[in-house]
């Protein structure tokens, strides 16, 4: 059976290094890409446009098609990664521990509930005492890193930057925040319920702005036609419309970052982990 | 006057070198994980303070708003690694000590 396989994909590495034979030469200047479309590009981008990052253009405006089913695909894996690994039987042993003096409850019934103030705090499999240097740090720097991550969406127009940039970062910060406290602390403030319906809005705006521009009577995702929804200078419109496709696609990597950090980390339970 | 900044900034970016290249030979030649740490947490803090020294000193060539933000927005880097590198070094030992990895004692071979 290993064989099979081995020959299975020497195969399709053959096939896929003899596809690359008819590509063009790396940089080359007579290739289809580099004589038409790289040239419109660079001469009309910032009169049809008025965004001076042409990778943005590119990406958002001129192959917006292509970004909204790539947002689509990072949902699609936020969705598969929770139909896979989620896991809604009850958990397994659950431990407390009584802060001040350190006495670890062990509960073996799932259905047991502890009522207590704050004085026991939830122990995972892998619980570590808490580090108070590595909490305090992440405490301060946590939200200087949303800020980077919102000014990263938000600049995308103008500096290197957009929507997934952004959004990853934003998802790093809130895995940071598992990282340095639990998981229960990450999932008690971020809830599965909330990051689902963030995941989904996410793809949802980017279809509603290209959906809004048809009903405008434009093209779908044809952002001049907005013009008269916002009251703003016309010629800057384009800019605005693919700032709100940049905010869509930035909730989206960051809802599908962090649900898939969380369903690999607790194994579906969502109750402990790293 | 140009000449001042000139060589104030060279002096901190040869600085800044110098102790990135002691930490670069300390990274290879120290003898376990634990003292292989040390110089990598000791280069990214004062070897960054002492480079981008030079380069907010050398950016302030011609004094202006732009450039004495832009200079903030420097500072503010080195701020951030200051935070940030050695708590990650800290968390590292951490780990590694709760692995149970020991630290290097030099052994003696004389019997």
């Amino acid at each position: 059976m290993k064989f099979f396989g081995f020959v299975i994909v020497c195969l399709t590495g053959g096939l896929l290094l003899y596809g690359t034979m008819d590509l063009p030469d790396w940089g080359d200047p007579g290739s289809p890409a580099s004589t038409h479309l790289s040239d419109y590009y660079i001469e009309h981008i910032v009169e049809e446009t008025q965004v001076p990052n042409l990778v943005t253009a590119v990406l958002a405006d001129y192959r917006g098609y292509d970004t909204m089913f790539e947002t689509a695909v990072v949902f699609c894996a936020g969705l598969a990664c929770f139909l896979l690994l989620r896991d809604f039987r009850p958990g397994k042993d659950r431990y407390f521990r009584h802060v001040p003096t350190g006495v670890m409850l062990h509960f073996k019934n799932p259905d047991t509930r502890l009522v207590a103030g704050n004085e026991f705090e939830h122990m995972d499999k892998e619980w570590v005492p808490s580090d108070m240097i590595i909490k305090t740090v992440c405490r301060i720097l946590i939200p200087f890193i949303q800020i980077y991550a919102l000014y990263v969406v938000a600049h995308g127009d103008f500096s290197p930057g957009g929507g997934f940039q952004g959004g990853v970062i934003f998802g790093s910060s809130l895995i940071l925040m598992a990282i340095s406290y639990n998981l229960k602390t990450l999932v008690k403030r971020v809830t599965e319920k909330f990051l689902s319906i963030f995941a989904a809005a996410g793809v949802l705006i980017y279809v509603g702005i290209g959906v809004a521009a048809m009903l405008m009577g434009g093209h779908f995702l044809d952002y001049g036609m907005l013009a008269p929804l916002l009251p703003s200078d016309p010629g800057h419109i384009r800019a605005l419309g693919m700032l709100g496709v940049e905010i869509g696609v930035g909730i989206a990597v960051m809802a599908v970052m962090v649900i898939i950090y969380i369903n690999i980390v607790s194994e579906g339970r969502h109750d402990e982990g790293l | 006057m140009h000449i001042l900044i000139n060589i104030a900034a060279i002096f901190f970016l040869v600085m800044g070198l110098v102790f990135f290249l002691g930490g670069a030979v300390g990274i290879i030649r120290m003898p376990d994980f634990y003292s292989r740490l040390h110089p990598a947490g000791k280069l990214d803090t004062l070897g960054i303070f002492a480079m981008v020294t030079g380069l907010v000193i050398y950016n302030l060539h011609h004094f202006s708003l732009e450039t004495l933000l832009l200079s903030i927005k420097m500072f503010l880097i080195v701020f951030f690694v200051f935070l940030a590198s050695p708590t990650a070094t800290h968390s590292i030992v951490d780990a590694g000590m709760r692995a149970g990895l020991r630290p290097w004692t030099q052994k003696k071979k004389k019997e």
